[in-house]
């Protein structure tokens, strides 16, 4: 079937498999392989993408279904060579080890501060839930939430539990 | 790629009932996609055709009604209804259980007809909507049925709904707007998680007390004809009378025996206060 979807700002018109989901599209039709697959079941968040505003997990999702929807990867991040803010903070915290779960983790950070400019580290974890990293601990990512949210300074403890 | 299937997203009502009245037992609707996306990928479905609900007219959201109460469409997702302004300030147990639901991004994706029409012994919704006496809108080419959602379950994976009906609306009587209640989730993490207990509590303003449970039975349960002022004991007891839990991969059966009379206990105490 020929779906209309915005990938990044950019509209496409593609015919797609009706049985694709929206992460195989993305790798594989529209080579954006920036989003990842990791248990392509929901579990782990490796595979999250912005969809029509709101995080989601782009392996739980079909093409068809983003008909006429607008969709945001980690290739929207960096623009003319320069990484985003939450891209910037990653790195200067530390907050990448093998950078597998990172696409996903940067997309969910960006869709939390989107809504919750200034969260909590409660509201930080509610809002990575979803996203699993092997390697950090947990930590390290909170304290590049904290820090793109001007709250470096913040006496709240990113603990990972 | 997953199997093949077609994949259908018809845009009325009578559209989406006629589909189901030709190809009914080769077809799945499809809500969030989050059970049904993982269930094909791992080969424990196999439908000829997807039917997507989600874009049928007037099957999006949540509604208030002063005469029929609140109005959970089929595709309304479990953050919409916990950004629901009416759900927020009346229905602090439906709050509880969807707070409690998997993860944010599933949460933007899951829907609550869903989360019930798969009929897992764990899902978090169904102990909200048995304790707030909520009832399912359910509809076909034959006509339209309303079913409590205590007739509603009839096994593990096994519902009252026809392969040519589909579960249109939930409705959460009016009349249990503003009891109180919580929801206790046994998990492995403090995150997302599938439950291996669940309890929810109601407290409606007559004194009535009702309990949902999770994974304690084939079904979700409920309890009900339960009053504040019984004892704790008393109610513990109905508790434990009405579930019929297993031990299997996640706990055994004692565990959540135990688990089943701590929360209650819990939210007795919670609800009371």
């Amino acid at each position: 079937m020929k779906i209309k979807v915005t990938i990044n700002g950019a509209a496409y018109e593609r015919e797609v498999a009706e049985n694709i989901t929206l992460l195989h599209f993305l790798r594989e039709d529209v080579g954006l392989t920036g989003t990842k697959e990791g248990c392509g079941g929901g579990e782990c968040g490796a595979c999250a993408v912005i969809l029509d505003g709101r995080p989601v997990n782009s392996c739980l999702v079909l093409a068809a279904e983003t008909d006429g929807g607008s969709v945001s990867t980690i290739e929207g991040e960096a623009k003319d060579g320069k990484l985003s803010e939450i891209q910037e903070a990653f790195a200067r915290r530390h907050a990448v080890q093998c950078g597998y779960c990172t696409p996903g983790m940067v997309m969910s950070v960006r869709a939390l501060i989107e809504r919750n400019p200034r969260p909590t580290v409660a509201e930080i974890k509610e809002g990575l839930e979803g996203n699993f990293c092997r390697c950090t601990g947990y930590v390290q990512i909170i304290e590049a939430v904290l820090d793109v949210t001007g709250q470096a300074d913040s006496k709240q403890e990113p603990t990972h539990a | 790629m997953l199997q093949n299937f077609q994949y259908t997203a018809p845009r009325t009502r009578a559209e989406l009932h006629a589909i189901l009245a030709d190809r009914g037992p080769d077809a799945c609707l499809l809500g969030g996609g989050t059970d049904l996306l993982a269930n094909i990928r791992g080969g424990l479905a196999y439908p000829r055709i997807v039917v997507d609900v989600k874009k049928v007219e007037g099957f999006a959201g949540v509604a208030w009604s002063a005469q029929d109460g609140l109005l959970i469409r089929a595709g309304a997702t479990i953050n919409d209804i916990l950004q629901d302004a009416r759900v927020r300030s009346d229905f602090a147990l439906l709050a509880a259980c969807a707070r409690d639901l998997a993860s944010h991004q599933v949460r933007n994706r899951a829907t609550v007809v869903g989360n019930v029409v798969n009929a897992s012994p764990c899902s978090d919704m169904a102990p909200a909507l048995l304790c707030l006496q909520a009832r399912a809108a359910i509809s076909s080419r034959r006509g339209e049925r309303e079913v409590a959602f205590k007739e509603f379950f009839k096994g593990v994976k096994k519902t009252v709904l026809q392969p040519d009906e589909v579960l249109e609306r939930i409705v959460v009587p009016a009349a249990s707007a503003g009891a109180r209640g919580d929801y206790h989730k046994l998990k492995r993490i403090n995150g997302h998680d599938l439950g291996i207990v669940g309890v929810a509590i109601c407290l409606g303003r007559n004194g009535d007390v009702r309990l949902g449970v999770s994974s304690c039975a084939p079904t979700p349960i409920l309890v009900e004809d339960l009053h504040d002022s019984l004892s704790a004991e008393a109610v513990v007891r109905a508790a434990m009378k009405a579930i019929s839990p297993i031990s299997d991969v996640r706990a055994t059966k004692e565990y959540r025996e135990h688990m089943v009379q701590m929360f209650v206990r819990r939210l007795l105490d919670e609800v009371k206060s």
